[in-house]
């Protein structure tokens, strides 16, 4: 029975997850075509899933006219989200992107944003894309700062924020990607709406949470590069993924919160045993560069959740700096599963130069992971730290 | 006269044997004109669950094993429209088996294909044309990241299985400048100059700029949708014997082993109604073979398939349970580099425990009998036979065609070992060691 769920289940998911096929055909020879046509290019078991998705009901999960469902949290602990989202179909024969789409959550975050892309201009060498967002979270998590924080202390905020944001750069070979960002953002932090756990204000002297109550304005610069050699964009196996950002925040208002930030990312994929089994390493750092100013509270790095310490909770340690490591072991189990075991192990800190291994938090754990097409679509992962254990359900890879 | 009628008596004594075993069926000696067919769609949502949870069709039970239906006295399958004895009655040459079901007939080389309906989103686009001499094709390309994969494999294996005895559509290797596909003109167009652009856009070019595809030709008669791999058709009057009990399905099972069918099922089959000798009939077709060899059509197959249903449930405990410390053979031994070959070997195939992607109720029916006359039909293949049907490929990479032919050898010869008869393996084995 298990098993029959897990398959309407990934009907559902597929639904959500792509577009899926379209036949366009000629009217009268469509009609007339014989059955021989039918043979498509899918899998069994995803041709078994796309006839199901083409049930009357389950079509209206797809969308039409470029509207379509959009499902999922904007953020950790938004929880459940829905909404919809527009694209202008195919323009320029599909050179360009044009969408915007609304999520509301059951917590009532709400997260709009718009986007025009170019992602393959002269032949896929250039890219373009702006996006402006808005945000409103009422209740996000803090529990003050750095990593001695108590999770007694755990207290609640609300972020408005605008934000627009260009960027562009080019990809001179396929793996390699070179670009510069530029933006504004606009960002008020008020106090939270929780029941269940006090308003930041309450729970923390606003001396001590630098940026809260005001409202920040900020102009961003910055720069990334990026190589990715990995063998498939969603839930690779082998090659490896080595990212660095570098960002400038002007502060537009007060001229106390300006500052710089580097964000590493390296990701490393090793297969064995013809795919069955496969290593994945990642090592993240988020370092500030606070001489000219304070970070706000409410653009520091984190840690604890399902993308970084998954023994601890959402958003549980805030700092200027934070850094940490992921090491997972897969195996298949069998087509369309896989499971995992994990540690993971980070920690924040106030001043850049205090990077070392010394004090890390760990936490470690299993989960297991439902694939389609080879592409992650669904994970629950258990991860136990000094805190306790956390049961993550999440719809996209971790890494 | 009395002499006469005891020889007569003695005659029919003789024969009588083989008309009591030889059930009602549809060789084409027997055949009856079929009134109005109506088209079945199967349903493969249906067909997935049904025979991954389910039991479809009549089964062997503890008490009773059901032998094949339709056979002749010596266990031989009469020819019929479901099956014909070609190479292992009668040898063909190297050419006849190149030629296949034909290969007289490829896609016009003068003049524009016009597309007359397109499937351009998925992973791989594929078009149905019209060439300037009217012929209708299906053109299927390969994956991105396979070149000549998924072509070569439907190529390679249409003809194995049509000189096993199949019917199946005749394939073609085809490579053609885009500019030879033009859009059908008017209202009724498959789709716009851009979407075939944007499709043609994501097809690998060779070196010379052209595109390789496989172009499979149109069936001759009228299609009435796929066959059942269990029960019979109720409105063909030739359909007298459940598809699990005849012996050309049940022993296709070891053909799919042998080339790695993991999608052997009905969606992969089509009836079409023809006549011939003035007697309009249902004949019975395998088509689509992109997903044998080590091809899965899309990519390249997962070493996994062949040796596991999609959905089982004691290797993936046995994988829960061991956290993946078990590893099985088929996870251990080595594939071909080559993107055009895939997951295809010999070192972890166990003819007895080879499985397609889902269970099949002819195949699960399959009995020892039926496994050896499938054997003998295997055996008619000679190093050098399965070499030249290879060749049909048309693999740029030689060492891709070598690997190929290398492990096809090696999986005959374990399904040899393991089902032929003394009398077949003596019949095959002087010529094994050189053929």
């Amino acid at each position: 029975m298990w098993r029959v769920c897990l398959i309407s289940l990934c009907v559902v998911m597929k639904l959500w997850a792509e577009e899926g096929e379209r036949v366009y055909a000629g009217t009268a020879l469509e009609k007339s075509r014989p059955p021989q046509l039918e043979t498509d290019e899918a899998p069994t078991i995803d041709r078994a899933i796309n006839n199901a998705s083409r049930m009357p009901v389950l079509k209206l999960l797809r969308g039409a006219h470029g509207f379509r469902p959009k499902i999922g949290s904007p953020v950790l602990s938004s929880g459940p989200a829905g909404g919809i989202e527009y694209r202008v179909g195919d323009p320029w024969d599909g050179q360009v992107l044009l969408r915007t789409s609304g999520r509301i959550s059951v917590r009532r975050y709400i997260h709009t944003d718009a986007e025009l892309a170019l992602p393959r201009l002269a032949g896929g060498r250039i890219f373009v894309d702006a996006l402006a967002t808005y945000r409103d979270y009422p209740q996000l998590r803090y529990f003050g700062q750095g990593q001695n924080s108590g999770r007694s202390n755990e207290s609640n905020f609300r972020l408005k924020s605008s934000k627009v944001e260009l960027s562009s750069g080019i990809r001179p070979v396929r793996i390699f990607r070179l670009g510069l960002t530029g933006g504004y953002e606009r960002a008020d932090t008020l106090a939270g709406t929780s029941s269940e756990y006090p308003s930041i204000e309450l729970q923390f002297p606003p001396r001590t949470v630098p940026g809260f109550a005001l409202r920040n304005e900020f102009a961003t610069t910055g720069a990334f590069a990026e190589v990715d050699y990995t063998d498939q964009k969603t839930s690779p196996r082998r090659g490896g993924i080595y990212s660095a950002r570098l960002n400038n925040y002007v502060d537009q208002n007060f001229g106390r919160y300006s500052f710089r930030r580097l964000d590493v990312d390296l990701r490393q994929f090793v297969q064995f045993f013809n795919e069955q089994r496969v290593i994945a390493l990642r090592a993240h750092g988020t370092f500030s560069d606070t001489s000219r100013g304070l970070v706000p509270f409410f653009l520091q790095p984190t840690l604890g959740g399902p993308e970084t310490l998954r023994g601890f909770r959402n958003f549980r340690f805030y700092d200027n700096n934070a850094m940490f490591f992921n090491a997972e072991y897969r195996w298949k189990v069998s087509t369309g599963m896989e499971m995992a075991l994990f540690t993971d192990a980070g920690k924040v800190f106030p001043d850049r130069r205090d990077i070392n291994l010394s004090g890390l938090l760990t936490s470690y754990g299993g989960g297991v992971r439902f694939n389609l097409r080879q592409s992650v679509f669904m994970r629950v992962d258990t991860g136990c730290g000094r805190e306790g254990c956390q049961v993550w359900l999440r719809f996209q890879d971790n890494y | 006269m009395a002499s006469v009628s005891r020889q007569l008596l003695t005659l029919a004594l003789l024969l009588a044997p083989c008309w009591l075993a030889a059930e009602p069926d549809s060789s084409p000696s027997k055949l009856v004109s079929v009134g109005k067919i109506q088209p079945q769609a199967v349903s493969e949502f249906k067909e997935f669950f049904g025979n991954t949870f389910g039991h479809q069709g009549e089964r062997h039970s503890e008490d009773e094993t059901i032998p094949a239906k339709g056979v002749l006295p010596d266990g031989e399958v009469p020819d019929s429209a479901w099956y014909v004895n070609r190479h292992a009655k009668q040898r063909m040459s190297r050419s006849e088996l190149q030629r296949g079901p034909g290969n007289s007939t490829p896609p016009s080389e003068s003049g524009h294909w016009t597309i007359i309906s397109a499937k351009t989103e998925g992973i791989t686009p594929g078009f149905v044309i019209v060439d300037t001499a009217g012929r209708k094709f299906l053109i299927k390309f390969d994956p991105y990241d396979f070149p000549e994969l998924a072509s070569g494999a439907d190529v390679v294996s249409s003809k194995f299985f049509h000189a096993l005895g199949y019917y199946v559509p005749e394939n073609y290797i085809v490579n053609f400048d885009a500019t030879k596909l033009v859009l059908k003109q008017g209202s009724q167009a498959a789709l716009a100059p851009r979407q075939l652009k944007k499709a043609l856009a994501r097809l690998r070019k060779g070196k010379d700029g052209r595109i390789r595809a496989m172009a499979s030709k149109f069936l001759d008669g009228e299609p009435v949708g796929p066959f059942l791999f269990h029960g019979r058709r109720a409105d063909d009057p030739n359909d007298q014997i459940p598809h699990e009990h005849r012996r050309e399905l049940r022993g296709l099972y070891l053909f799919s082993a042998w080339l790695n069918h993991t999608d052997a099922k009905s969606g992969n089959s089509l009836d079409m109604v023809v006549t011939e000798g003035g007697i309009r009939h249902v004949r019975h077709h395998l088509i689509d073979f992109g997903a044998t060899l080590g091809s899965a059509t899309h990519e390249a197959k997962s070493a996994r398939q062949g040796h596991e249903h999609l959905i089982e449930f004691r290797p993936s405990l046995i994988q829960i349970a061991t956290l993946g410390a078990y590893v099985p053979k088929w996870a251990r031994v080595q594939h071909s580099k080559s993107p055009a070959v895939g997951a295809f070997e010999a070192e972890a195939f166990d003819p007895a425990k080879w499985k397609p992607n889902y269970p099949n109720p002819a195949f699960e029916n399959r009995l020892p009998e039926d496994l050896s006359w499938a054997s003998s039909k295997i055996a008619a293949f000679t190093d050098s036979d399965i070499a030249a049907i290879v060749e049909t490929g048309q693999y740029s990479d030689p060492q891709a065609a070598a690997w190929i032919t290398k492990n096809l050898i090696l999986r005959r010869d374990k399904i040899l070992a393991q089902y032929a008869t003394a009398a077949v393996r003596r019949k095959s084995m002087p010529t094994a060691a050189g053929r």
